[in-house]
This record gives C-alpha cells, structure tokens and sequence, in this order.
C-alpha cells in the first residue's frame, strides 16, 4: 500500500503501478465518461418532443392557421394568438410597472432590512404555483366582482404571476450598476433623481429587458392563471370584460379529441407548436440581451 | 492584477438563472441624508412582493370562509363521487398520496441527474461545449407545462401502454408499485408517465441551482486538491460536493417546491382517477392537478369550492416552506463565489 | 537564447530540468522557451515584474497549468530524467510528486487533521501510519506546537499564516520531492511572513523548493539560486549572490536596484 509514497527513487517514479491507483483512475475515467450521459437522458426527450410536436403541426400547418378563427371542430388560432397577446400584454404592463419600480426601489432606497424582507417575498411570490394563483384569481376577480370570465381577469392574473420575475431581475439590475458609476455621479453634485434617471436606468435597462422578456415567455406559456379568469371564446378578443381565448388553453381544451375527430387535435398540436417557435425565439432574445448587458458592465468595471 | 473577477466570471455562460435565489445585495446602503421624496415613496413600493403575496393568502383564507377549515386529512375520500360532489367528504389523503409520490419520485430522479449533469458540465466537458449544453437545459425550463402534457399523453402514453410498462411490469414484478393488476395499464397515463413527466420538468431548475452552487466552489480549492494528487473526481467528491452542499441541498427544496405546484402538465397524464393506486402505472391525482381539473365545477357547487381552497392552501403553505428552506440555503451560494475568486500574479 | 546551463553545470543530476518550455494562452505567449534546472536539496527563487509569467512556470512544472481552459505547453520538463508531460505519465501522479503551495492560504472546510491527511486518505493509507503522517507533517512545518496536539478543530479557525503552514503541511503529508511555492507570504503580515521564511530554510534539508516571490530582499534571504523572468522569458539564472550583487545582464541589474517592476 504505502509503495506509492515517497519511497520510490528513481526512473519509474512516476509510472504508478500499484493497484489502487489504478482502481483510483479507472473511477475518474468513468466519471468523465458516464456523467455526461445523463445529459442525453435528459436532452433526447427534449429533442424528441420538439420533434413529435413538429411531425403533427407541421403537415397542416398554414398561413391560414395563424389568421382563421376556429370554426366548428377545425379552422386556425387567430382568436388564440390574438387574445394571448392582448393578454400577455396586460399582464406584461402590469407586471413591468410594478415590478421594475418595486426592484428599484428595494436596490436603490429601501432600507436594508425592508430590501431583504422584499426580495424573501419576491422569491416567495415566484414559487406561488400557478394553479394557486389561478384559484385566487378566479375567487377574487370572477366570483366576488361578479365579472365573470373576462380577459382584464385573465391579465391582471397572469400579472401577478409574472411580477416577481420581473422584479427580481429589475433590483438584481440595479444593485449591479457599479458603485464607481454612483460614486461619481454624485460627487458631481446629482441629486439622487437624477443619478438614478440619468446614470442608473441607462445602465440596468438591458438587464431589466431581459428580465422582462424571461417574464413575458413564462407568462405566454401559462395554462393555469388563466383558465378560470380569462374564460374561453371561439371569436377574437371582443374587450376587457369579456372573456377570451389563448393558445395553452387551446392546447388544454383539444388535446384529449382523438386524432381523427376533425381537427381538434391538429389544432391544439399547432398551438403547442407555436408555442414553442415564441418562446424559444424569447429565450433567444434574453440571451442575446444578456450577453450585451454583460459585456457592457464588463467593460465599465476593468 | 488583483482586481476582483466580475463574480460569475470564470467558465461558462454566467448569466445567473433568473430564479436562483435572491442577489447577493451588491449595492451599498444609500448615504444617510438622501432623504428625497422618493424613497419615502419608495418604500410601500418595495414591499409590493410582499404585499401582492399578503393579498394572495389573504383572499384564499377569505375564500375558504373559516368555517371548513378543519380538514377532513383522513375523509372518506372513496365515497367520493364527481358527478355529484356536493354533500361528499373531501378527504385530501389520496391526493396529497399522488402529491407525495409524484413529487417524491420525481425529485429523487431529477436530483441524481441534476447532480450528475451539472459536475459534467462544471467539471468534465470542455467550456465550450458545456456553455451550448447550458443553454439547453435551461431552455427546457422555458417549455410550457401544456406541451409536456400533451408529448406526454398523445405520444407518450400509447408507448408507455403498450411497450414500456408491460416489459417493467414483467421484469420488475416483485418491486412494490411495479407489479399489480394488468388492468392497471389502461392508456398509458398514470403515475410512472406522470412522474416521467415531472422528472424533466423540474431538472432544468435542480440543474440550474446546482450547477451554480458547484461553480461557486473557490478556484483555489479545487486547484488545492487536484495539487495534493487528487484525481479530478476525488476532488468532486472530496471538495466540490462538500463546499457545495448546502446549496445542493437547496436545489432539492427548491426542486420540491415546484414539482408540488405543478398542476397541467400532471392534469393531462395522470389520469385523474381518484383512486388508492393499485400501481405506478395506475391513474392518480395531485392536490394541485385536482384543482385544476375540479375548479370549473365548483362554480355550481360551493362546497366544492371550499374544498379547493383549502387544497390550495395547502400547497400554497407547502411551496413556501419548501421555498424559504431552499432560498435559505441557496443565498449563501453566492457570496461565497465572490469571496474565492482571488486574482493571481 | 537561454542556455540550458546558464546556470553553470552542478556537481549531481538536476531533480528537474526544464527545455524549451512555451506556454501560450489562447491570445498570448506566456512563457517563451524557458530552460533551466533545479537542484535537490537547494531553494531557487522566481522573481520579475507581475505578469512576467513566475507563476505560470511553477504550474507548469507539476502540470498545474493545464487546469486552466485554452493553455496550450510545448517543450519538456524532466522529473529525474523522467519526461512528466509524456503522454503516459499521468499528471495526478506528477502532482504527488511535485507538490504546490498557493499564494493564498485555502485550507478545505474540514479539520486540521483531515486537510493533513486529504491526500494519504486518497492513497489508502492505514490509519496508524496516517497519524504518525500528519503528525510529522504538523510538526516540520510548525504547526503541531502552536496547536497543542488540538487537530479537530475546523482548519478555517487558525490565523492567517498558521492557516498557510497549515497549507504545507498538508502538501508535504503526501512526501514529495519538490515543493513549488507561489507567493506564499503574500498574504500575511511580516511576524508570520518570518515564520514562513524560516520554514522554507528549513525545509530545503529534505526538498527541493521552487519559490516564487515577487519580494527580492525574501528571494535573497532564502534562496540558493534565483532566476530572473521578464515578459514571459528567463532572463538571467544564477547564484542569489551574484545575481542581485553581479547581475550580468542589464535588464536583471535595473529590476533588482528598483528602477521598475
């Protein structure tokens, strides 16, 4: 055993033949190889279900499909794509305002206790599941305000979900702007206001971009927020307080019609499809943003 | 020389994953006279979070109308009968059962493979390889619930049917939970598909905070070990896993957390049967997907309604705890990570 | 160029020789076709002006350098007479033989007497033998008195410098044959930068030691022979004395009198 240590003199020094060393090494190499294989348990289904996706929207997928109301038990997603984005967008603005001033404040004002307390509570909003605040939703803004089923619910909703994504990227913003860059402008006699508008916001805008956009591809792929506040409606988005249609209800509402039925299935696979095409090209933009977020501090800190 | 690197730095993409815990408070404290409107203003909007999170309990405590709230854990859950639920006993045991053992398992899975991705991608592959395979896995956390749910029932599940849950019902009989009556099978969706599911579904967020947390591990004591003679793998296992663990462990929580929540994707292929689960390739149900797929029938019904919420409720106190255990020990990743990266000559 | 013997011929066999050693990153060269030898038994210091590449030789010399992505190593390091960048030679195994210790005391999150032992518990080492190991090796670099036989404690409790002896130690728990030090007092105030010092005197009965110090008046102080590094490239490798009292090579007189660096 202890042939390994010290004792060896001279050429062969560093041949290592003792058993365990081998044993030692074989581990590692089985390590550097095998580990990596759970990557492929993870990424083959990944593949294989971007795939499948593909294999039955694409065959009738047309230019039709994206500007159709949906008749009888076939025709497009017009109404979907029209009421996800109408209800995106509510959401998207409330949830910006909110959680873009809230982050900044937290990074910029708050008092340390207060900003610690906050960002608990931003993370612990984040894990609220959808379905809870869906149940919220649908007692507060359906039941109690006798609206019913309206898009305004869906989006103040969803809103609520999206929050504290937002926020958290928006004080992460902040709090990074390097001190250097407070330091000097305040030494150059900027109120606090104008430090912030001038100086802070210039810089965090791209992060809080960002953070925007992970926000706004979260919230697109959102089912539960929304079934039971926005409602359903075969027809476009008519106003706020009447109820709408999105594309992951269309996905919950025809995935279980057997394929030969019309083409209900075909519909909700060609909604499913879509969106993946929106959020992957959202991630996309998150990426890119990042990247020249970071180069940007990168350079103002070296 | 010496000026500290920028925290994440050192090996690949270092976009910290939006939901990785709260951001090491970089800012210092404001000096004290900036006594200026806005931050008297400020600080209501700060606690917004807080706040939207005080309103959310507030109106599912309001909703459940105090009276009900003794749950009926132990209920007659069997006598339950959907088409007529009003005047039923709403028993939470069978669903916090298929709760308990979706998200058991699917955690014991996701962590294992977790674990094992994120020291390939920290430690084994080459920075650029490991920097696409990043992206990735984090992209899988951006797929919708609904489209694992309908791969799942659409695709999935005829295979799970026909192939995959015979062979393991022949093979692995004599394992409690993967033998039981061939009738069991039926479509295909059931617990073993759901867990599948959720499995994936939770990885990219496990994956995400442990890799971060292994990244996190100071240069200088892995340099420390691999000098002592250590082979790369004695370091993981010696250094890395051990410097790392708290965070680790706040992955599994964080992990729990959603895999408890997870309402959709679960809806669409654990069969919503509710049912003691004869097996793992049975149908099931989860709190959160019984809520789901109930809440539209509870319209007609408000004893229904009260039921859900305190379901609700349920996992809402859930997810939280789950949440705060893993926020607790996920916030001293990142610090830490700064403090080692020392630069050298 | 460098002369492979600049240094002058020795009476016994280097412990290791170097040749023609390059090392790029991927946009620049850091070392530039550096040849010398080191001898048993002897300290030779490293010094020159930051980014001279002091740190990148001794990582290259137990194949520590390759640890970071994208350092590419052309050239030959002999480990008496044996070539550790052989294919063959595994570098784990070129790293017990060749220990380091690094600029910042990092001792692992564990007990004094578990750093000590991390690398005996690797090699399997029994438990009798590894007390009497950790034992020794407390005590050849300070450490075992100061401690009071107390091992258990967290190695993250000792100050400073103790945490650093704490360091070699633990590198010479796994007996090498030559220690490579990076800066090791860079760290720590003047009273354990003493200690430090005294330390590495004492330790050159049994090592070979290779310091790297960016502090002249410490390679003068400890070292038998000191060479010189300027932008990647040895400069001038000879006896401490003459180097700092005789330089031959002007570059090396205008470092050591201050007049850069």
């Amino acid at each position: 055993m202890t042939a390994v240590v010290g004792a060896a003199e001279g050429p062969g020094d560093l041949q290592g033949s003792a058993a365990r060393w081998r044993r030692r090494y074989a581990v590692d190499r089985i390590m550097r190889w095998g580990l990596p294989l759970a990557l492929l348990v993870v990424l083959a289904p990944l593949f294989d279900m971007i795939y499948w996706i593909a294999v039955r929207a694409l065959p009738t997928f047309t230019l039709a499909t994206l500007t159709t109301d949906q008749v009888g038990l076939g025709g497009g997603l017009y109404a979907m794509i029209v009421g996800s984005f109408t209800l995106l967008g509510l959401a998207t603005g409330f949830a910006a305002a909110v959680g873009i001033a809230a982050g900044m404040y937290t990074a910029e004002y708050a008092p340390p206790p207060v900003a610690r307390w906050a960002r608990v509570a931003g993370n612990l909003l984040a894990g609220i599941p959808a379905i809870v605040l869906g149940y919220f939703g649908y007692y507060a803004l359906v039941l109690y305000t006798h609206w019913g089923y309206t898009t305004l619910a869906g989006g103040i909703t969803l809103g609520v979900f999206m929050v504290p994504f937002i926020y958290r990227t928006a004080d992460l913003a902040f709090a990074n702007v390097p001190s250097e860059q407070r330091e000097a402008a305040l030494a150059m006699g900027a109120r606090p206001g104008q430090y912030l508008t001038r100086v802070a916001w210039p810089i965090a805008l791209p992060a809080i971009l960002s953070g925007v956009f992970l926000a706004m591809a979260i919230g697109l792929g959102e089912t539960a927020p929304l079934l039971y506040t926005a409602g359903w409606s075969s027809t476009p988005v008519a106003g706020l307080f009447q109820p709408t249609s999105f594309l992951t209800g269309a996905i919950w509402n025809f995935y279980d019609y057997p394929a030969t039925e019309g083409s209900f299935q075909a519909l909700a696979f060609q909604a499913a499809f879509l969106l993946l095409v929106l959020v992957i090209g959202l991630n996309v933009v998150v990426q890119a943003v990042a990247e020249r977020y970071r180069r940007r501090t990168r350079g103002m800190r070296a | 020389m010496d000026e500290p690197h920028p925290p994440g730095d050192r090996s690949g993409p270092d976009r910290p994953p939006a939901f990785l815990g709260p951001p090491a408070p970089a800012a210092p404290a404001p000096p004290r006279r900036e006594r200026s409107l806005g931050r008297w203003l400020g600080s209501p909007l700060a606690l917004a979070p807080l706040l939207l999170l005080g309103i959310v309990v507030a109106v599912l405590a309001i909703a459940s109308e105090g009276q009900n709230f003794g749950l009926s854990f132990w209920g007659p859950v069997w006598a339950f009968n959907p088409t007529d639920p009003a005047g039923s006993t709403y028993g939470i045991a069978l669903f916090a059962l298929g709760t308990a053992i979706t998200a058991g398992a699917a955690l014991l899975l996701a962590s294992g493979l977790s674990l094992a991705i994120s020291i390939a991608l920290t430690v084994y592959l080459p920075p650029r390889t490991s920097r696409v395979l990043t992206t990735l896995t984090d992209l899988l956390a951006g797929i919708p619930s609904v489209v694992y749910g309908i791969w799942g029932f659409v695709v999935l599940a005829p295979y799970f049917a026909s192939s995959l849950e015979p062979t393991l019902r022949n093979a692995l009989g004599w394992l409690p939970g993967f033998g039981g009556p061939e009738s069991a099978i039926g479509g295909g969706s059931g617990l073993l598909l759901g867990i599948f599911i959720l499995t994936l579904m939770v990885i990219p967020l496990t994956t995400a905070v442990m890799r971060e947390s292994l990244r996190s591990v100071p240069r200088e004591l892995v340099e420390a070990g691999l000098a002592l003679g250590a082979t790369p793998w004695e370091v993981v296992r010696r250094v890395r896993l051990r410097v790392a663990r708290r965070g680790l462990w706040g992955a599994v929580f964080l992990g729990f957390g959603r895999a408890v929540g997870e309402s959709v994707a679960l809806a669409m292929v654990l069969g919503n049967t509710v049912q003691f689960p004869p097996s793992l390739y049975g149908g099931s149900s989860t709190i959160a997907s019984f809520i789901f797929t109930q809440l539209d029938s509870a319209f007609f019904y408000p004893e229904l309604l009260r039921a859900l919420v305190e379901f609700a409720l349920v996992i809402l106190i859930l997810t939280i705890a789950f949440n705060l255990l893993g926020q607790r020990a996920v916030s001293e990743v990142r610090p830490r990570a700064v403090a080692g990266a020392g630069g050298r000559a | 160029m460098t002369e492979p013997e600049r240094g002058g011929p020795r009476g016994s066999d280097p412990i290791l020789s170097v040749r023609h050693l390059t090392v790029r990153a991927p946009n620049r060269t850091i070392l530039d076709d550096v040849s010398l030898d080191f001898e048993d038994r002897e300290v030779a210091a490293i010094i020159g002006p930051s980014g001279c590449g002091k740190t990148t030789l001794v990582r290259a010399l137990n194949r520590m350098a390759e640890v970071a992505p994208g350092i590419r190593i052309e050239g030959s390091v002999r480990y008496r007479g044996e070539e550790i960048y052989d294919p063959a030679v595994n570098p784990v195994l070129v790293r017990q033989r060749i220990g380091m210790v690094f600029q910042r005391p990092v001792p692992f999150p564990m007990s004094i007497y578990e750093n000590v032992a991390f690398g005996l518990r690797l090699q399997g080492i029994d438990e009798e033998e590894l007390d009497r190991t950790v034992r020794r090796s407390l005590e050849q670099a300070g450490l075992w008195k100061e401690l009071d036989g107390d091992v258990e404690r967290s190695g993250l409790t000792l100050s400073g410098g103790q945490q650093q002896r704490l360091c070699i130690a633990r590198a010479l728990a796994v007996k090498p044959r030559i220690l490579l030090m990076d800066e090791p007092a860079a760290s720590l105030d003047p009273t354990a930068t003493q200690r430090i010092e005294e330390l590495i005197f004492d330790l050159r009965k049994e090592y070979a030691v290779i310091l790297v110090t960016h502090n002249m008046q410490q390679a003068a102080r400890v070292a038998e022979r000191t060479a010189f590094f300027y932008q990647g490239r040895l400069i001038e490798y000879s006896d401490t004395h003459q180097l700092f009292e005789n330089p031959r090579e002007k570059l090396t007189e205008s470092y050591v009198t201050g007049r850069f660096g």
